[in-house]
């Protein structure tokens, strides 16, 4: 048993900052989702398939989140379809009240948060040292705040030192960094549907999400009032467990958010290479690994500290110039039409006029 | 493809060829050896858990030997296919030969990256060959598959002999905008079994033993299936080529409303000859030969069919009433009747008018042609 301060601060308020820290970054992780998403629009004219790639791994996580809700409310899945534009999962009892509920909430929900905690699993092979839990001595609301960021932070701290050391001569490390830009270019589609698209932004999502919460005000209500006894609970044994369920959303949002990040530098890359001649296109793309091996190889024969982030920072430097010597004097024809001429493809994939 | 092979009246609609990513799953065999010749070089090298491998130089490649032909016999019960099960055996023991005859014992974890890597890419040049083997050109009358390396495939199927399309697009398909489309012909030519574990299974006397204990026998299901040079097999534009291929099908199966007019013109032409043969018999006694293949007969017919009716009405003119002639009324009244039957179907055929432009000419012609009758009935 602990003895906690009979506080209004630790009764209440200090239930609640948690709560908030983790409204927070699921906010952040949104705004990150949007302002990728503008740019995937921007790439849209040019690379339909790598768009329609992205919104396929998107509307994919959010079957799954919905087929797991219909699994945790027991509902069964009688049939479950995902294509490049829309998803169909159907559960085999149609359940009413609380569990239709349940399983609504899995599919708005679900996506945010259970494709980034599969990764967040995979990532304790590589940032395992990050997870670590606060330790809560006074029970107030900038404590526990205090506390839910701290634990952040350290993940983050981790997940940065990774970045940094990161060894592409290592399959685990590449494999990661390839998880992580696979979630991070479809946490959530682009559109839905096939004959009527439906475009997916932040602010679809929290209208639905919004209505979703309105419908029930009763279930809200049970599940603030569930979570405050487990904080009681908690109270007298350790609070810090409280605070910990809610680190572990954190965590989710954060990893979210940092595989975001990641596809950024891909997505402008890609954004770059446009405005390059079709012929030179791949070489931005050829200098990443290229580059990589050479400094690598190098250093094998001048050997010194910090090989790894010496070739990252080669890679990543001479990429960088690559691409803006070849912007410079390579550049594609600026007087090209604004919008893509039409132009029937021949079945190998090479541009032309079609053979009739 | 050359004009010589074309048919008569016969035009190219497109040429296709399969998309480069349509053979992934061959590509996919390729992709392993990389990736496991990748890994298995640096977990014997470099990893924290080279230690283990030290104790003996042959251990790296029995280690990469173990896991692709177990991955082999995984992908072999999958897809059904044992070659993917010897193609691995193949490059293990070509790997271990390698390095027996050359003795490189000393650098095996090396050997491994490099020999994967090679692999790999001798793999990716003869899937790619192989693709470019293929070739499907669409005409207006047929669609022609040809394919293969060595032995060089070919099938012709004409659209009026396609009973069922299957058109299938998988992932890679939605994304890039490829599919594969199976024309089955009347007599199931592009269908296929699809055996439940049947890769495990041994037939011993028309029933199915099981190997492994667990593996064996299962259901056949009749599933459209076909090699890839008797297919559309990852064409590009699928969506317009399915509808083109749908389109070309659906010129060359008659509708329901021309088969229902090809019956009344049957019907019609029957009765005319029927009205023929008794006016022979008014005129001369005798039934004149019954025509069998009417539609083609019938124009060149038609002005004997009106001379022999002038006859007739001369006759009847000239001659007074013959009591033989009286003895065909009841006949003459069962055709007129005949006829007014086909006429009403016919009308209600016309109610529900078809949507084809070219079907309403055609029925144009058919109720002309139907009128006509009528006059000659009458």
């Amino acid at each position: 048993m602990v003895d906690f301060p009979l506080t209004i601060d630790a009764l209440v308020f200090a239930a609640f900052a948690p709560i908030l820290g983790v409204i927070a970054f699921w906010f952040l992780q949104l705004f990150t989702i949007e302002f990728q998403k503008r740019l995937l629009s921007q790439l849209r004219h040019h690379h339909e398939a790598f768009c329609r790639f992205t919104n396929y791994i998107g509307i994919l996580f959010q079957a799954l989140s919905q087929a797991l809700g219909y699994t945790v409310t027991r509902s069964g899945i009688s049939s479950f379809q995902v294509t490049v534009n829309y998803e169909k999962v159907e559960p085999k009892k149609e359940k009413e009240g609380v569990f239709e509920w349940v399983a609504q909430s899995f599919l708005l929900f679900g996506p945010f948060f259970i494709p980034a905690g599969l990764v967040l699993l995979m990532s304790y092979f590589v940032v395992g040292r990050g997870f670590v839990y606060p330790t809560l001595l006074q029970y107030t609301f900038i404590e526990s705040l205090t506390g839910f960021l701290t634990s952040l932070s350290t993940f983050a701290t981790e997940f940065g030192e990774f970045f940094i050391t990161l060894d592409l001569f290592n399959p685990l490390h590449v494999g990661f960094v390839c998880v992580l830009l696979f979630f991070g270019l479809g946490i959530r589609p682009s559109y839905i549907g096939q004959e009527r698209k439906e475009k997916i932004d932040i602010l679809r999502d929290l209208i639905h999400i919004k209505d979703h919460l309105i419908e029930k005000p009763l279930y809200i209500a049970v599940i603030i009032l569930i979570l405050y006894l487990f904080y009681l609970f908690s109270l007298f044994f350790n609070p810090g467990v409280y605070v910990g369920l809610f680190v572990l959303f954190g965590w989710m949002s954060l990893t979210a958010i940092i595989a975001i990040l990641l596809t950024v530098p891909l997505l402008l890359l890609i954004w770059a290479t446009d405005l390059i001649q079709p012929r030179w296109k791949t070489v931005p793309f050829l200098s990443i690994p290229v580059s990589y091996i050479v400094a690598r190889v190098l250093l094998l024969y001048q050997p010194m500290n910090h090989v790894e982030q010496v070739s990252l920072l080669v890679m990543l430097f001479s990429t960088f110039l690559v691409t803006i010597a070849l912007i410079k004097y390579k550049r594609t024809n600026r007087f090209k039409t604004a919008v893509k001429m039409k132009h029937v493809r021949v079945a190998d994939g090479k541009k032309g006029t079609s053979k009739k | 493809m050359v004009k010589k092979e074309l048919l008569k009246n016969e035009q190219i609609e497109r040429v296709l060829s399969p998309h480069p990513l349509s053979f992934m799953k061959l590509q996919t065999l390729c992709i392993f050896v990389i990736v496991w010749g990748v890994v298995a070089w640096w977990l014997t090298e470099y990893s924290e858990y080279a230690g283990l491998f030290s104790g003996n130089e042959w251990y790296p490649l029995i280690l990469w030997g173990l896991v692709m032909l177990l991955v082999g016999v995984i992908a072999s019960l999958v897809a059904i296919q044992w070659l993917i099960f010897f193609l691995y055996l193949g490059v293990f023991l070509g790997g271990a030969g390698l390095v027996f005859w050359q003795h490189w014992e000393s650098s095996i974890p090396l050997f491994i990256f490099i020999y994967s890597i090679a692999v790999a890419i001798v793999g990716f040049l003869i899937v790619e060959l192989y693709r470019r083997s293929h070739k499907y050109v669409v005409t207006n009358l047929r669609i022609i598959f040809k394919g293969g390396i060595l032995t060089k495939r070919e099938r012709t199927i004409r659209y009026d002999k396609i009973a069922d399309i299957d058109a299938k697009q998988g992932i890679l398909g939605q994304i890039f905008g490829f599919g594969t489309i199976i024309p089955v012909s009347q007599s199931g030519f592009g269908l296929g079994s699809d055996k439940t574990m049947a890769a495990g299974g041994v037939e011993v006397g028309g029933t199915k033993a099981r190997l492994f204990g667990f593996a064996g026998g299962g259901r056949e299901v009749q599933t459209p299936i076909a090699r890839s040079y008797y297919e559309l097999h990852g064409v590009y534009p699928y969506k317009d080529v399915k509808q083109l291929v749908e389109d070309l099908v659906q010129s060359h199966v008659p509708t329901q409303y021309q088969r229902e007019q090809v019956e009344f013109q049957k019907q019609q032409v029957d009765i005319q000859t029927q009205m023929r043969d008794l006016l022979h018999k008014q005129v001369g006694g005798k039934p004149r030969k019954r025509v069998t293949q009417q539609p083609v007969d019938e124009e060149e017919e038609e002005p004997e069919e009106e001379e022999a009716a002038q006859k007739v009405s001369r006759r009847k003119i000239i001659a007074p009433v013959a009591p033989v002639e009286e003895a065909f009324e009841p006949e003459q009244v069962d055709i007129q009747q005949q006829m007014k039957e086909l006429l009403k179907k016919q009308k209600v055929a016309r109610v529900n008018p078809p949507e084809d432009e070219d079907v309403e000419e055609e029925g144009e012609e058919e109720s002309e042609e139907g009128e006509e009758g009528k006059e000659d009935g009458k």
